[in-house]
């Protein structure tokens, strides 16, 4: 493997800086199934998933974040269109909170987690 | 040679090896949160690849001392060597001394097995009453 070293990029009329590369990457990633036996389909800097009960995951990162206050998102699907549901990470105020290292997401309903079918997380911020 | 960021090896490893579907959950209690269900630690394929590859990894030690390294300091585990391949036993040794706390696998001191590494098969796909799992004794 051979190395470019460049801080910046040209089209010939725009000129980019590659830390808007680096920056702007997503630095985790990951799909998973969160019904029945619980498995990854695909990832990237993720080295586990922890199942911790209904509706409840962490993704445990390979390469840490530099601290806590990266941005998570993540979406779910659910084939059973019952309830109503929304997927939400974990809260800096309790024992939930995002760690550099592991984040968590919950899917609830009201007061009730359910299981996600299709859990997909995306993770931007600095690396350690 | 230098051997970069973990981060970029990864991305450089994604793009050459195959994912590998472990056969093993790793099955644990808290005992931090004794009223919380049984947890399962489930491996990634990407990261069992790299395990079983080698040169990828960094030592399970340098995960080890950065858990007490505050958050926006220097860690060791991005820019340590890279150690060698690993059977995939001994990646999920790794994977258990990495991603779940040491008061499970190191600290505890109670008579309760809290910690158990099992084949997939042996984890329920019904997931009805997944609140109440306990590790059998």
């Amino acid at each position: 493997m051979s190395t470019l070293e460049v801080s910046n990029l040209n089209d010939g009329t725009t000129t980019l800086g590659t830390t808007y590369i680096t920056n702007g990457a997503a630095k985790c990633w990951n799909s998973f199934n969160g019904t029945g036996t619980v498995a990854l389909r695909d990832s990237f800097n993720t080295s586990s998933i922890t199942d911790r009960g209904t509706g409840a995951y962490t993704t445990n990162f390979s390469s840490a974040m530099g601290n806590a206050n990266y941005s998570h998102s993540a979406l779910g699907a659910r084939s059973n269109s019952a309830n109503q549901v929304g997927v939400f990470c974990g809260n800096s105020g309790d024992s939930s909170a995002p760690t550099a290292s592991a984040a968590q997401v919950n899917e609830i309903a009201v007061t009730t987690y359910y299981d996600i079918d299709l859990v997909n997380n995306t993770f931007h911020g600095d690396l350690a | 040679m230098t051997h970069g960021h973990l981060w970029d090896r990864l991305a450089e490893a994604k793009t050459r090896l195959d994912p590998v579907q472990s056969k093993y959950r790793v099955l644990f209690e808290d005992p931090a949160t004794p009223d919380e269900p049984a947890k399962v630690l489930v491996p990634d394929p990407n990261f069992m690849a790299a395990a079983l590859e080698g040169d990828i990894l960094p030592p399970i030690e340098t995960y080890q001392r950065d858990r007490s390294v505050l958050d926006g300091q220097p860690k060791e585990h991005p820019y340590a060597e890279p150690i060698g391949a690993m059977t995939e036993e001994e990646a999920i040794e790794y994977l258990v001394q990495k991603d779940i706390d040491p008061s499970v696998w190191r600290d505890y001191k109670g008579n309760r097995t809290i910690l158990k590494i099992v084949p997939v098969e042996m984890i329920p796909s019904d997931r009805s009453f997944r609140n109440a799992w306990r590790i059998m004794q």
